[in-house]
């Protein structure tokens, strides 16, 4: 119908011409924001502590930065479809844990047999969210119920200690390239093998087509679900990774220790990597830059004269601004 | 309109010159027109005539350019619907526009200002005022419907019902004519709903007016005093129903009784299997008993109304919506699990009306959008290879003259036309694409494109496709089909071999409506 | 957060995307599988078997004591889950509750007798965690409906601010103690055969109920949660009444960190903990569609009680605690599940 098509073209022209720098500015942003922010972060810190960089500081960062650097990754390869994982810290948790007893009895093995099994949780998150098409925030936080629950009744709802052949992963954290221990050095490789897969894959670039329009996507012969099931499963997997790190640093697991508080700054790293919360937008090599800015508060904090206790109101306000400020909207939408 | 009726009272609604633009379009030049107390109304056009945008002004949704608009007799401006509803004008949506999990009563109520009458004061609800009052609304419609009835529990007809009431309410109890607008009112209804829906329009009659929009020329003619052509964004004729044929309103609105054109025809060899063969396909409430068979190189169009059941049908055969029964084959064996990917692996491409939406990805490239579906060579397996990928993504833009001439784009940064070409460029990168399904490709592109278009869908149909086309104007259907199927409420009611037969548009409109 | 297809938004085309209207037709067939799941006379059902079950387990269960404990547990999920359905009914998401309660519980105790000492500010110990609980809230639906983040993005990050807000206020001294024995009694005290906490909980399902069903705002509620377009065509104030719902349910999270304080005697940062996976649950099997426009306070009041019955129980049936949060978790999940089986679609988006 022509004129419905005319007032189309009509804002969209205008649209043109009013986006064209804040589409550039978007561009810009999406390319180098992340590095950017994380440079000025440093450097404040650097300034503030001149002890920072001479006194490990670097190394402090890199291996904080490494779990939450694994489990932003997962978050975004969901993010980057649409949807969200609440539930990928609890999987964290869980893995770190069964890692953590099965490492004794099963030696070499056990990493292999974890990092399937959280493989798995992620692809029954995925499987629900594609298949029965309910709105994945609330499918996930139901499962992150489960998985609590499975940490703490698996442990005993108590700290599991490795018995032995801790030394098995331990290596991932004493060993280091260039002052970045290996676990941070994982999370880069993974990375870089994030980025590759959606740059230069179909199942890749699928999912960022489902995460830009999954309506066209689905008409395009994009098999939506499939790619659901994949990312989910991928959430999973760097989750256990991260589970892995945390074994490797501190030969334990507690249900409530570490990794339960991976959510937020796992999401927080997402989105200050540029990974849009609407989808269809990632680079994974941002996201390091994202995890590092992330591992970076709570030691900016403190050198701003924060108490260190601030930081979980940093990361509501980090989420909420980044959010806000790198949001596409159109006027009409509606949004829930 | 009688010169008594004109002088006794000032008219329901009179419009003086109005203009609208956008951009450099003239949706509207200089309509003026009158509709008196108790006169029903029709108004008809093509699609693009300029209809919808003089609603959307009369509903305030638009503001006109220019003109002037009185209601009953007082100049007004309209700033949003709340005005045009308030000064008495209701519209009837085709889209229904009503809350489905609030009861009849509510919804009647929802737009209207706080008052005793309406059962809503201080912010609290008097529900047995509110009940009251409605079932007083719907009494003047001669409706039963009980107020207190969820919508959501309605049947379409009687929801349209509610519409109605809700659309007079605007302005009961006050002294005035209400104008109800019934924007294709009909075009979803089944037969004997139709029926009640034009007793009401009676009804309305005798208190207010009506302007009936349908494509439906026999209803215009069985409903309406007075008929109301636009064409082209002006108003072409003004008649008295008495006065007027189906034929010659019909060439009112197109302009010119329709010819077939001279293409070239591409006939069927018979012995050979059809590419495309659909055994009488069913899908309950939509459509029944449907046979195609469609040969390769033969465009086939399928026209019909909007409740005719083409558009599901032609999802059903791209696998974006199932069937209940019946059968789909190509190349003469029958397909099975018939989903979009298994579709379009074997060769079946599909180009949606909703091209934004639907029809690609736009805040991917334009290249991207190119090799999403059919990667060619773009692809060895799993990887993707960008350089080959923006080498065919250049190939077409030369090909199809996209411009700009930008590969790296994002879609949704191009014109329609533009748009429309990388998104037929999707499906002809299918080296074996075997059925082309097209809803609407050219709605809403330029001259210029739609030829390109056109020229595409040639071409694919050379290389051996079968085409589908669900054609915008039923010219564009006699210009393009080898064949033409009508269909008319879920069901095949003409069937047309263009070597053969030389229908006219009044003959496929016939058994359209 | 739910996208079904959308239809055609092109005003006056030939074609209209049929399949939206059609659609409660054409899935009515396919619905009844768990048609009656969420329906009350099936929850009080439900109540009812669940009930004979653990009677029949523990003779402790069915008694008097048990059930004003029961009633008890359930007050504060039943207080949140009014701001909850609230705020589901108009198809947004408050994730903000736990953070909330932290704050204000947190900021409670401290302005009240406490073993940490201090000074004891009388009534002005309710009224500023309220405040606060009341500001976040604001802050939730301002940020949400201004700047358009999706709403749960901005109570994800609340929950987070909130928690932040207890633990810069809790510090690093010793746990905080109530030293008014009146405070810490109050809750579980029995009036008229139960406990006051109840009674209050009870008050606030009935008087939001009736605002649900006899105010202007309550209905405009509904109808924005089933569509915020027509709502807005009809010149409702959508914006305004998402805040003020949003309002609404920080300053309810509020009362529940100030009441989850007196009933622990004490509170920490951690005060909140729970009590967003007992709720959502609760809300969702109670019936109200997290899509908006369908639901109520009444069928969140069932909800609350029959998970609560089931946690208790099966603590006094001997089952673990640590499994509290895997039943909640699971329910949720059936919940949403059973809800959305009917509307599965080939083109459907769910995200």
């Amino acid at each position: 119908m022509s004129t419905t098509v005319a007032t189309g073209a009509v804002s969209t022209e205008k649209a043109t011409k009013d986006g064209l720098l804040q589409r550039r500015a978007t561009k810009l942003w999406q390319a180098v924001g992340p590095l950017v922010i994380f440079v000025i972060m440093f450097a404040v810190v650097a300034i503030l502590t001149p002890t920072f960089i001479g006194g490990g500081g670097v190394t402090i960062v890199a291996s904080s930065a490494a779990p939450i650097l694994l489990v932003a990754l997962g978050q975004a390869f969901v993010l980057n479809i649409g949807s969200i994982d609440l539930s990928n810290a609890a999987i964290t948790v869980l893995g770190a844990i069964l890692l953590a007893m099965t490492l004794g009895p099963l030696g070499a093995v056990a990493p292999l047999v974890v990092l399937i099994m959280v493989t798995l949780f992620g692809a029954v998150n995925g499987l629900i969210v594609a298949f029965a098409q309910v709105p994945s925030f609330a499918l996930t936080l139901g499962t992150l119920g489960i998985f609590q629950a499975a940490a703490l009744v698996v442990s005993g709802a108590t700290t599991v200690y490795v018995d032995a052949n801790l030394d098995l992963v331990a290596w991932l954290y004493t060993g280091a390239i260039a002052m970045l221990p290996m676990t941070f050095i994982l999370g880069v490789v993974v990375a870089v093998v994030a980025w590759l897969f959606l740059r230069f894959t179909r199942p890749g670039q699928g999912m960022t087509a489902v995460g830009k329009n999954e309506s066209g996507a689905i008409f395009s012969a994009v098999r939506n679900r499939g790619l659901k099931v994949v990312a989910y499963s991928l959430s999973g997997f760097m989750a256990g990774l991260a589970g892995i790190t945390i074994i490797a640093q501190a030969g334990s697991a507690s249900p409530m220790g570490l990794g339960s508080d991976l959510l937020l700054p796992g999401i927080a790293a997402a989105i200050v990597g540029g990974t849009s919360i609407s989808g269809g937008v990632m680079n994974p090599l941002n996201v390091i830059f994202g995890a590092l800015t992330v591992a970076l508060v709570p030691i900016a904090t403190t050198a701003l004269g924060f108490d260190p206790s601030t930081q979980n109101l940093v990361y509501g306000v980090v989420i909420i601004v980044v959010v806000a400020l790198t949001l596409t909207r159109s006027r009409s939408a509606t949004v829930k | 309109m009688t010169k008594e009726t004109a002088q006794a009272t000032a008219p329901t609604l009179r419009l003086t010159d109005i203009r609208k633009s956008f951009g450099p379009v003239h949706a509207l030049k200089s309509i003026s027109l009158e509709i008196n107390r108790g006169e029903v109304i029709g108004l008809i056009g093509e699609n693009g005539a300029g209809k919808s945008t003089l609603l959307k002004i009369l509903t305030g949704i638009y503001q006109p350019d220019a003109g002037k608009i009185e209601v009953n007799g007082k100049s007004v401006k309209f700033r949003g619907p709340r005005d045009s509803s308030a000064a008495g004008i209701g519209v009837v949506h085709q889209e229904q526009s009503l809350f489905t999990n609030l009861s009849v009563a509510e919804n009647i109520a929802i737009s209207s200002g706080t008052g005793h009458r309406t059962g809503t004061r201080f912010g609290f609800y008097n529900w047995g005022q509110l009940n009251r009052s409605a079932a007083e609304t719907l009494n003047i419609i001669g409706s039963k419907l009980n107020p207190k009835t969820r919508v959501g529990d309605l049947s379409f007809v009687d929801r349209q019902m509610v519409e109605i009431a809700r659309a007079i309410r605007v302005d009961a109890g006050k002294d005035g004519s209400p104008l109800v607008i019934l924007d294709e009112p009909t075009s979803l209804l089944e037969r004997g709903e139709t029926e009640v829906l034009e007793r009401e329009i009676r009804k309305l009659k005798a208190f207010g007016s009506v302007i009936f929009v349908s494509h439906r020329l026999d209803e215009i003619i069985r409903n309406c005093d007075r008929i109301l052509v636009m064409r082209n964004g002006e108003l072409v004729a003004d008649r008295v129903t008495s006065t007027v044929t189906e034929d010659e309103l019909f060439k009112l609105m197109v302009g010119h009784a329709s010819h077939a054109s001279k293409k070239s025809r591409t006939s069927i060899d018979s012995s050979a299997t059809p590419v495309l063969e659909v055994s009488r396909l069913s899908l309950k409430g939509k459509y029944s008993d449907i046979s195609i068979a469609a040969h390769a190189g033969r465009i086939t169009a399928i026209v019909g109304t909007s409740g005719s059941g083409r558009e599901e049908l032609s999802r059903a055969i791209f696998g974006a919506e199932k069937f209940d029964s019946g059968s789909i084959a190509l190349n003469g064996s029958k397909v099975r699990g018939w989903r979009i990917p298994k579709a379009v692996s074997k060769g079946v491409g599909y180009v949606p009306s909703e091209r934004k939406v639907e029809g690609m990805v736009g805040g991917y490239s334009a290249a991207e959008n190119i090799v999403l579906t059919h990667p060619g060579k773009a692809a060895v397996g799993p990887i993707v290879l960008p350089w080959k990928r923006n080498k065919i993504a250049q190939e077409w833009f030369t090909t199809l003259d996209v411009r700009p001439n930008d590969i790296a784009l994002e879609l949704d940064r191009f014109s329609g036309g533009n748009q429309q070409k990388v998104v037929m460029a999707k499906w002809l990168n299918d080296p074996n694409l075997r059925v082309l399904v097209l809803d609407h490709p050219l709605r809403g592109l330029d001259p210029g494109a739609a030829e390109t278009v056109n020229e595409q869908i040639k071409k694919a149909c050379d290389k051996g496709a079968a085409v589908i086309l669900l054609a915008d104007t039923l010219e564009e259907a006699l210009e393009m089909g080898d064949e033409i199927l009508v269909m008319r409420d879920g069901a095949v009611t003409g069937h047309y071999d263009m070597n053969v037969d030389n229908p006219s548009t009044l003959d496929l409109l016939e058994r359209m409506v | 957060m739910m996208t079904t297809t959308s239809s055609s938004g092109t005003a006056a085309s030939v074609t209209i995307d049929t399949g939206e209207i059609l659609t409660p037709n054409s899935s009515a067939k396919r619905r009844n599988i768990f048609a009656g799941i969420g329906e009350p006379v099936a929850l009080i059902g439900a109540l009812v078997v669940l009930i004979a079950i653990f009677s029949a387990l523990n003779p402790r269960f069915a008694t008097l004591t048990n059930l004003q404990n029961v009633l008890n547990q359930a007050s504060l999920p039943i207080i949140i889950g009014v701001g909850a359905t609230l705020v589901i009914l108009i198809g947004s998401i408050d994730l903000s509750v736990e953070g909330v309660m932290a704050a204000s519980g947190v900021a409670f105790v401290l302005m009240s007798a406490n073993s940490r000492g201090g000074q004891d500010m009388g009534i002005a110990a309710f009224i500023v965690p309220v405040v606060l609980g009341t500001v976040l809230g604001a802050l939730n639906g301002l940020i949400y409906t201004l700047l358009k983040v999706p709403s749960f993005i901005v109570t994800l990050g609340m929950w987070f601010i909130g928690f932040g807000i207890a633990t810069i206020l809790y510090g690093t001294d010793a746990y905080p103690e109530l030293t008014d024995d009146n405070l810490t009694n109050w809750a579980a005290k029995i009036n008229l055969g139960l406990p006051n906490v109840f009674w209050l909980a009870a008050a606030l399902v009935v008087v939001s109920a009736l605002v649900i069903r006899f105010t202007r705002f309550g209905r405009a509620a509904l109808a924005i949660g089933n569509n915020e377009d027509i709502a807005r065509a009809n010149g409702m104030p959508v914006r305004k009444h998402k805040v003020t719902i949003f309002i609404i349910a920080g300053a309810l999270s509020g009362v529940a960190g100030i009441l989850a304080t007196m009933q622990m005697g004490g509170t920490s940062n951690h005060i909140g903990e729970g009590y967003l996976f007992l709720t959502l649950p609760a809300v969702v099997i109670g019936g109200t569609s997290l899509a908006g426009g369908k639901g109520g306070v009444l069928r969140t009041f069932l909800g609350v009680i029959l998970l609560t019955v089931l946690n208790n129980g099966l603590v006094l049936a001997g089952v673990s605690p640590n499994y509290q949060s895997a039943l909640s978790g699971a329910i949720l999940v059936v919940a949403i599940v059973a809800a959305a089986w009917s509307q599965r679609g080939r083109l459907r988006i769910a995200k």
